[in-house]
């Protein structure tokens, strides 16, 4: 793990990023009308819908539009959103803060739920215990977010039992309260799913370390379960975990996406299933490119804290 | 084996379903809107009145056989991408490689989104937008698959007799890596069920008058609170089948591993 | 020099087998591991165990240790550790006994090894556990046992990590762990099987000095006889779950009773017993010469070394043989010595610097490498499982290289089938088999059918014995030299094992980290000018064990 090393890696995510940006750019290119034509809906004239592109530069050629954006982009300004006339960053800026104390608080919980309960189903592997993780994990594999989202809403914020709010939001800043329950559901929809797969991956990991020889030679030098469970098996299956946690977050940015519109939950998402009905080319550039490179970072996190976890990663 | 019952089940449900159906599921009955259960309407009836089992029943071909087609294509277009990458190598691999890494670097269902928005909104079109997404991921399980049967002896024994390339490729090694990928497709199914059920939600995929299950959900958004099961009789069925395939690609991919052969 | 004789009639046995029988439950019916076992170790002795793959000897292990799984049947045999009988006690009890009474050192260092946790650590929590140290007396402890296994820096090795250490190192630390609570017992599971030659006698001479400094009782199991005849005091050899046959070493090893151990015996390779085909006359041409012949992998474009430079290795380093017409030479060298470098580059896989002349053409890189010297050039590879499609009938494996270079017209290939089949001395119904319903030495007589299909003039047989039994390895090697007798093909054979290439090979090339060392005739084996390496080799092989003490 040298700094040469860590360094390649930054430069291939930006390398990635670029053509990430590249590819979104083409793809709007060849959408179907354009923010203006959106815009000004059913009852833009020709003349009218001409002018507003020239307004907003959608009339110039393609690559001289892209460099432009692009270049913007690297001193960190995204340009202006074509719908709402505001700066793409400011537009997105507050939207990205909502998203992340959702994505976070989500993680969490999952972090905290989905590993024990892997490592347990596997200590367990054929009984009672891992038979229910089993199913609770399978079922909850195969539902999609929006029909979790819909069923919790449904049992627990519905007029009849009321427990929590049906969507919505109060910044944290505002209401620890508040936020607590407004974040409850979405994040649990969101975390449905991951537990799910997470815990059925660490327990793959997990039984695979604890059917290797080195925990039967620990075994067989009269070390106690415990100590062999602690000390033998769980080092060797966090690094795996990690790696699991870090493909998932594409799971997460997916579904975060359908969560924040069941929820109105004010955050990317929203935003760009917005951007996306109205053609607004900077806000969806703007948020494809954040998203991407969420989840190109969380990448090489996740192999940095794997190569500290694991000493013979660590000089590769 | 549970897999296999709830595939036949639902296989079962997607072929027939429309001919199975006891009402007209467009039709209205707007004396019995909202119900329950009851004997004259087994899983009961929506805000128009129509019949939730028909509905379901004749929803069932749009949402499985979109999950199958998807994945068909995706599986389809990816492993031939893999395949040639992996049995290539050189700079052919690098470049592919390179832009497959591209192309994972954004979350598939944001893809699928953006793919979706370019084509239009409608089941071909989601379709189509759900294979795309689908092609990087199922072209690295290809390419991975190939490359560790390269180096296998029985390989490298018709590389040294001198056998012409397309031999190695179509009889020694796509016989022997095709394993991976088929229980891949399989769990993808599972997946292209629920994407396509999402689709089908935010009005991106199938569209009315299609009972298509994911479109059920978001139609009877606003009555669920009256009638719970107008939303949970669709969602319960999207994740019924897409257990069913999980399911299944997990007990293929047990008795496909070469461990236990022995 | 072997175990040491200590008059033990006063002493009861450390370790009593008797009577006992272990099956598993599996879906297809009751699998016998073990019938009626009888077996004693006396104090202070070392009790050799002999088996096969499949023997059961290592279900024994497991038994005595109380390591079975769920579907485990015994019966009501008797497995007493100093009289004191190990069946009826709880988990607890038996926790305490493992690592403590009785330790166990495994095959296999790098996996028996946590490799996520430091050598020292895993050595000190046995101390820590049975013997109540604290840790910081643990590790001096550690250090005191590491010094007395060999390790020369004991201080540095408890730091590392097993990545970190060699096999042997490894195996010492290993060994270590076992010792370091006093067990009145230490059953050794194959301990050097992992290892090189050159290890594996330093480990065994380790073992004879421990031995000897603490009078240590120990079950040794192992498959290779001429090993087990250097550590016994006595010796039991176990076939299919059954011990048939049983007594001191000299007696077993010299005068053997049992049919069985009469075969495995004579299966050992022996290197005064020649077993090779007539030597060709001394002006007979070379068939094949490899002059210069070096690799260096991971070599990367010149982009590539900008973006992500990756160190190269080199395989093997300006190494000259040839290969005369009829002859069979030996290619020796323990692992990573390039003998697999220097057969894959001679089969036409590997890219190379330097030139391989073939009859009268010259290839200087594998590009070149054309039809008629694939056809001329066949390879046979190590490991069974792996050398035939397990998609494909063994008709089809076969009839490939006949289709391939057009050796017989498509009306006559299924009788050519079976008439190699026939040479392999294999059942002609074979043809209809897949691969995963052969035996291992069925696969490796197949796979050698398939390369003397193409009617070659050189075979290159990479390590063809090295994953298989000894009493398989022995008709694999005497199938070789028939069939090289009936055709008159040359042959290069690469193996680790010297007493085998002995016995078959006119010349011996020896390698090590990718040189060539040394290369001599059979005769002159152990004449006084060979390398010193040379010489190390083959002082550490075992001589055969009929000839033991």
């Amino acid at each position: 793990m040298t700094l040469g090393y860590l360094v390649r890696r930054l430069l291939a995510v930006i390398l990635v990023l670029v053509v990430v940006t590249f590819a979104v750019f083409a793809i709007t290119m060849i959408l179907p009308g354009n923010a203006a034509v959106m815009i000004l809906g059913e009852y833009g004239t020709d003349e009218a819908v001409a002018a507003l592109e020239r307004r907003l530069g959608l009339d110039r050629p393609w690559y001289i539009q892209y460099f432009d954006w692009f270049g913007g982009v690297v001193v960190g300004d995204f340009g202006q959103s074509l719908r709402l006339s505001q700066p793409v960053a400011d537009v997105v800026g507050d939207a990205f803060w909502n998203s992340a104390s959702l994505a976070v608080t989500a993680l969490m919980s999952v972090t905290i739920i989905a590993i024990p309960l892997g490592v347990l189903a596997a200590i367990k592997r054929g009984t009672g215990s891992d038979l229910i993780i089993g199913i609770f994990s399978y079922i909850g594999a195969s539902m999609p977010e929006f029909v979790t989202a819909t069923l919790l809403l449904v049992f627990l914020a519905g007029p009849a039992l009321g427990l929590l709010p049906a969507g919505g939001f109060i910044a944290l800043n505002e209401s620890i309260g508040g936020f607590a329950s407004h974040v409850v559901l979405p994040a649990a929809t969101l975390g449905l799913i991951l537990t799910a797969h997470i815990s059925r991956q660490v327990r793959s990991e997990m039984s695979e370390v604890l059917a290797s020889d080195y925990i039967r030679a620990a075994r067989l030098k009269g070390l106690r379960e415990r100590r062999v469970i602690r000390r033998h098996a769980l080092p060797n299956s966090l690094a795996p975990a990690v790696a699991v946690i870090s493909l998932d977050m594409g799971y997460l940015l997916g579904g975060i996406i359908v969560v924040e519109e069941i929820f109105a939950w004010p955050g990317l998402g929203r935003l760009l299933i917005l951007a996306l009905e109205n053609r607004d080319l900077p806000v969806i550039q703007a948020i494809t490119l954040l998203l991407a490179a969420v989840y190109a970072l969380s990448n090489l996190l996740s192999d940095i804290v794997i190569a500290m976890l694991d000493p013979r990663v660590r000089y590769a | 084996m549970t897999g296999l019952a709830l595939l036949v089940l639902v296989l079962g449900a997607a072929i027939f379903g429309p001919f199975l159906a006891p009402y007209d599921p467009q039709a209205f009955h707007p004396t019995v809107r909202l119900q329950g259960p009851s004997a004259a309407h087994w899983l009961g009836t929506d805000q128009f009145g129509r019949d939730l089992l028909s509905r379901l029943l004749n929803g069932a071909p749009s949402t499985i056989f979109f999950g199958l087609g998807a994945t068909l294509l995706g599986v389809g277009a990816g492993s031939v991408i893999g395949v040639i990458a992996g049995t290539a190598g050189g700079w052919i691999d690098s470049i592919i490689m390179r832009i497959l890494d591209g192309l994972l670097a954004v979350p598939e269902l944001l893809f699928t989104l953006l793919i979706v928005t370019i084509l239009g909104g409608g089941m071909g079109q989601a379709m189509l937008a759900v294979a795309i997404a689908f092609t990087p991921g199922m072209a690295r399980i290809a390419r991975s698959s190939v490359l560790s049967i390269r180096t296998r002896e029985y390989v490298l024994a018709a590389v040294a007799r001198g056998e012409p390339s397309h031999y190695i490729v179509l009889r020694e090694v796509l016989p022997n890596a095709a394993g991976p990928i088929i229980v891949e497709s399989t769990i993808r199914v599972a997946f292209a069920i629920m994407i396509g059920a999402t689709l089908g939600f935010l009005g991106l995929g199938a569209q009315p008058p299609s009972t298509e299950w994911g479109l059920m959900v978001a139609e009877a958004r606003q009555f669920m609170f009256r009638n719970a099961w107008t939303v949970a009789v669709p969602g319960v069925a999207i994740a019924m089948a897409a257990m069913g395939f999980n399911l299944f690609g997990d007990a293929l991919r047990d008795s496909l591993d070469p461990r236990r052969s022995h | 020099m072997a175990g040491k004789t200590t008059s033990h009639a006063a002493k009861r046995p450390v370790l009593e087998v008797a009577g006992y029988s272990l099956s598993y439950e599996t879906a297809t019916g009751p699998l016998h591991a073990l019938k009626n076992i009888d077996l004693r170790v006396e104090h202070g002795q070392t009790h050799g165990l002999v088996g096969e793959s499949g023997s059961g000897k290592s279900s024994l292990a497991w038994s005595i240790l109380r390591y079975l799984p769920e579907n485990a049947v015994e019966n009501d045999g008797k497995i007493l550790l100093s009289g004191e009988s190990l069946r009826d006690r709880t988990l607890q009890q038996i926790l305490e006994i493992r690592g403590r009474r009785i330790s166990m050192v495994f095959q296999d260092p790098s996996t028996s090894l946590n490799p996520a946790m430091r050598l020292g650590e895993q050595l000190s929590e046995v101390l820590i556990r049975h013997r109540g140290l604290t840790p910081q007396e643990a590790l001096e402890e550690s250090e005191a046992a590491l010094d007395r296994t060999g390790i020369s820096k004991p201080k540095d090795m408890l730091r590392r990590y097993p990545h970190e250490a060699s096999g042997g190192e490894k195996q010492r630390v290993v060994i270590a762990t076992a010792f370091a609570c006093n067990p009145e017992l230490i059953i050794f599971d194959e301990p050097t099987t992992a290892l090189d030659i050159i290890t594996a006698q330093q480990i065994l001479e380790l073992f004879n000095q421990l031995q000897d400094e603490t009078s240590i009782s120990a079950l040794y199991i192992s498959h290779d006889l001429g090993l087990v005849s250097r550590v016994a005091d006595s010796v039991s050899v176990i076939n299919a779950g059954e011990i048939v046959e049983s007594g001191p070493r000299g007696e077993v090893f010299r005068t053997p009773r049992d049919s069985y151990t009469k075969a495995l015996l004579d299966a050992v390779p022996d290197p005064t017993h020649w077993l090779g085909v007539a030597a060709p006359p001394p002006e007979t041409p070379a068939l094949m010469t490899a002059k210069a012949i070096t690799v260096e992998y991971g070599r990367q474009s010149r982009v590539a070394q900008l973006l992500a430079p990756k160190p190269t290795h080199v395989g093997a380093q300006d190494v000259s043989l040839e290969v005369r017409k009829g002859e069979l030479v030996g290619l020796v060298g323990e692992s990573g010595s390039g003998k697999s470098t220097m057969a894959k580059v001679l089969s036409g896989l590997q890219d190379f610097d330097g030139a391989v002349c073939f009859g009268d053409r010259s290839y200087a890189r594998l590009g070149e490498i054309d039809r008629a010297y694939r056809r001329a050039v066949q390879i046979v590879f190590q490991h069974p499982d792996a050398s035939l499609n397990p998609r494909q009938r063994v008709r089809q494996i076969l009839s490939r290289p006949l289709k391939l270079y057009d050796i017989v017209p498509p009306e006559q290939r299924a009788e050519r089938v079976a008439e190699l089949l026939k040479k392999v001395r294999l059942p002609v119904e074979f043809a209809d088999r897949f691969p995963h319903q052969l035996s291992g030495g069925e696969k490796q007589r197949v796979a050698i059918a398939r390369a003397f299909a193409a009617e070659p003039e050189l075979v290159i047989c990479d390590e063809i014995t090295a994953a298989l039994d000894v009493s398989v390895q022995a008709s694999v090697a005497d199938l070789l030299v028939s069939l090289q007798n009936q055709t008159g093909t040359a042959c290069l054979f690469i193996t680790h094992d010297l007493n085998l290439v002995r016995q078959l090979a006119h010349r011996i090339c020896v390698m090590q980290r990718g040189r060539l060392v040394d290369a001599f005739a059979r005769d002159d084996a152990e004449a006084a000018d060979r390398n010193p390496y040379t010489r190390a080799l083959l002082k550490a092989v075992p001589p055969p064990a009929s000839q033991a003490v």
